[in-house]
């Protein structure tokens, strides 16, 4: 007596379309995070050196291993600045 | 300098006027976080007096560093500027490897001991700069000497 195999086809499709879709949304991160893999557990310290890195690069996650900073960058670093009460 | 954090902070000001030519001007250094990292032993191998010079200067200083301890920080920028300039001459190789695994796994210097193995050997032989972890325990090995990395993922990188 074979396995049932027509009755095991809807979950199949549930499984695929869960398969799928995770697999996108991977591919989707992986991209935005410039074609490497997510940082995880950022504190506040790499979350500054992140900043830095785009004030380098341009990209939160570009890297470079120049000596010398691009023209601008001493004063590229920007004043947080929040509204004051009067 | 800021003596509470600011809240609301979505609004952000970008001065662009120069410092004063009265200050000398000094060549910010130009490595983003992984090679920075990766540099960062040699960079306390040989920057150590001035780096010292710096920190205790801010110490001192009770809140005034940023505006009186500028000179030491010019000295600690021109050295590791040195520096790297060093290893990209003579190691680049090695180094673009380290640094590329290290940005792949979320900064970790325990994922990438098998290429920082081969960045230690060029560092030392070319620059006579050795990493030593400040703080180890006189009768253990330092955790970038060991054998086996207990929170590695892969054993390959080891």
């Amino acid at each position: 007596m074979g396995i049932p195999f027509e009755a095991l086809i809807p979950y199949g499709v549930m499984l695929g379309m869960f398969a799928v879709s995770g697999a996108a949304l991977s591919k989707i991160r992986h991209m935005q995070n410039g074609d490497k893999r997510p940082r995880h557990s950022v504190d506040a310290w790499d979350k500054q050196m992140m900043d830095r890195d785009r004030r380098l690069t341009g990209f939160l996650r570009g890297q470079t291993d120049s000596v010398k900073a691009p023209p601008g960058f001493e004063l590229s670093n920007p004043w947080r600045v929040e509204p004051t009460f009067t | 300098m800021a003596a509470r954090e600011p809240r609301f902070n979505q609004h952000v000001l970008i001065d662009t006027t120069p410092m004063p030519s009265s200050i000398p001007p000094v060549q910010e250094v130009g490595a983003s976080s992984a090679p920075l990292l990766s540099a960062s032993y040699f960079i306390g191998a040989r920057c150590k007096a001035y780096n010292d010079d710096f920190m205790k200067c801010k110490t001192d200083a009770n809140g005034r560093g940023e505006i009186e301890c500028l000179k030491e920080g010019r000295k600690v920028t021109r050295c590791a500027a040195g520096v790297l300039e060093d290893i990209n001459k003579s190691c680049l190789e090695e180094f673009r490897k380290h640094w590329t695994c290290l940005d792949d796994n979320n900064q970790q210097l325990w994922q990438c001991r098998r290429l920082e193995r081969g960045l230690n050997k060029c560092v030392f032989d070319n620059l006579k700069l050795e990493k030593t972890i400040p703080g180890t325990p006189e009768n253990e090995v330092p955790v970038h000497l060991r054998k086996k990395q207990i929170f590695a993922h892969s054993l390959l990188s080891q």
